[in-house]
């Protein structure tokens, strides 16, 4: 009975095919907002369904030179990786998460699955674009992983000192605290940590002023170079669920408060908070922004989101009092 | 089954530049069919792609250079199938200014299949929308 709820968890509802066409929503609302930023029609909002539904049905080539294996496998890799992912994060009013203790570093873990996957296929490819772009993607995860995994001790810190105990990490001890004192973005103290990890929302995704990976000017797509047919569709969706796991990530951490008991006002609301993440912190930057060096980005991750985390982690910490 | 394919696959077409020894005055007016927001190629659900294994329709320009050919030849076969080829310009057309140049041994349609021609030096954006908007309903029908 366990293995059905967890499979139906991963596979229906949250993850698998609710968390792919709320991905896809989300993903033709940034195109279009994007293209309405610059002031063009734009494609439907459909367009990623059609975009997939076109890769399916084209010829996947397979170059001489790669590692067939890992070179098929690679894809499946993020992929799963992300369904399981969303399937870890409550949704307030609807459902309550996996596991118990501990997921929050577990997320974190299978957030840089999709890098991994990319990187492993890149490097199975045997071009030498993509194995350029594998080693940026490398670089890049090692400037984003340490703001994200410093927000996500600063709000585990937040919630344990509130609670007498010294960090809590479990998703749904974070989202009950929030539900019972109020969100955590109503904190002065936590703004920081929110602005911070916006700010490594698109690091993390690979979207404009950081997609140094894929440079598609310099670059040629870099990993994703030697992909197409079903290869391609898999790291396209896995890029869109990824959008979905971060923003639905941020709700949950910061402001995971429900409207009223009713499930579908309730879903509703947490796609409107999902929505507003994705253009704050995606669409708006990337209409706006040109492409970073690495050097670059990599400096901006070590120095401006890891020092607004360290800010909110200070004040927690200096703000703490013994409950008596 | 295959007309219902069609319907949707119409509306995402990703296209690839390939200049073949072009001026680059096709290039320029290709970069701006799609990348400017006067003419929007995006609403056709169109795309610009970085590598040739995720295009669909490929814009070549350029009058095929004899140093480029085997290049062009090897980038076009890159191209994963169902694909469409359109020729930006007079010059792949006929070499136009270039013609009987010694520097160039053939037309584009001499080694590679053109679905359509957009003639011009340079074709005007419009010419080029027209030209992606007919490979469309060719590369449609391939499916």
């Amino acid at each position: 009975m366990d293995i059905l709820k967890l499979l139906v968890n991963i596979l229906l509802f949250p993850g698998g095919l609710f968390a792919i066409l709320l991905a896809l929503f989300l993903l033709g609302i940034d195109r279009k907002l994007y293209a309405r930023l610059q002031r063009r029609v734009g494609p439907p909002i459909h367009q990623p369904l059609l975009d997939l539904i076109k890769l399916t049905q084209k010829e996947t080539l397979i170059p001489r030179t790669a590692n067939m294996t890992a070179f098929r496998l690679a894809p499946l890799l993020g992929f799963a990786g992300m369904l399981a992912a969303f399937a870890l994060i409550p949704i307030t009013g609807i459902y309550s998460g996996l596991y118990q203790s501990g997921d929050l570093l577990v997320l974190l873990y299978l957030l840089s699955t999709p890098a991994l996957a990319l990187m492993i296929g890149a490097s199975a490819s045997g071009s030498p674009y993509s194995s350029v772009g594998a080693s940026r993607e490398m670089t890049m995860v090692l400037a984003y992983e340490v703001p994200l995994l410093i927000v996500f001790l600063t709000v585990g810190m937040r919630v344990g000192l509130a609670g007498g105990k010294f960090a809590v990490l479990s998703m749904s001890g974070i989202v009950n605290y929030q539900l019972q004192n109020g969100s955590l973005l109503l904190d002065l103290r936590m703004l920081p940590a929110f602005l911070a990890f916006l700010c490594c929302i698109p690091g993390t995704l690979g979207v404009v002023p950081f997609d140094i990976p894929e440079a598609e000017t310099e670059l040629a797509e870099g990993p994703l170079l030697e992909y197409s047919g079903s290869g391609l569709a898999m790291f396209k969706m896995t890029g869109g669920l990824k959008m979905l796991v971060l923003s639905a990530l941020a709700v949950a951490l910061f402001f995971p408060t429900g409207i009223g008991s009713f499930w579908l006002v309730n879903l509703l609301w947490f796609i409107v908070k999902c929505l507003i993440i994705c253009v704050f912190s995606i669409t708006l930057v990337r209409a706006t922004r040109a492409r970073m060096r690495l050097d670059q980005a990599y400096k901006f991750f070590l120095i401006y989101p890891t020092s607004l985390t360290l800010i909110s982690l200070v004040l927690i910490l200096l703000t703490f009092r013994m409950p008596s | 089954m295959s007309e219902f394919i069609q319907n949707i696959v119409k509306k995402s077409p990703w296209i690839y530049r390939i200049n073949a020894g072009s001026c680059n005055g096709c290039d320029v007016e290709m970069a701006t069919t799609a990348l400017i927001p006067r003419y929007d190629v995006e609403r056709l659900g169109c795309k610009y792609c970085g590598s040739p294994k995720h295009a669909d329709i490929v814009l070549i320009s350029g009058p095929i250079t004899a140093v480029v050919k085997d290049k062009m030849l090897r980038v076009y076969n890159e191209i994963p199938n169902p694909k469409v080829v359109v020729a930006v310009g007079i010059c792949p057309i006929s070499g136009g200014v270039f013609r009987e140049s010694y520097s160039i041994d053939n037309q584009l349609d001499a080694y590679i299949p053109v679905d359509v021609n957009v003639p011009g030096c340079p074709p005007r954006p419009q010419a080029i929308i027209d030209g992606i908007a007919k490979a469309i309903e060719i590369w449609k029908s391939k499916f």
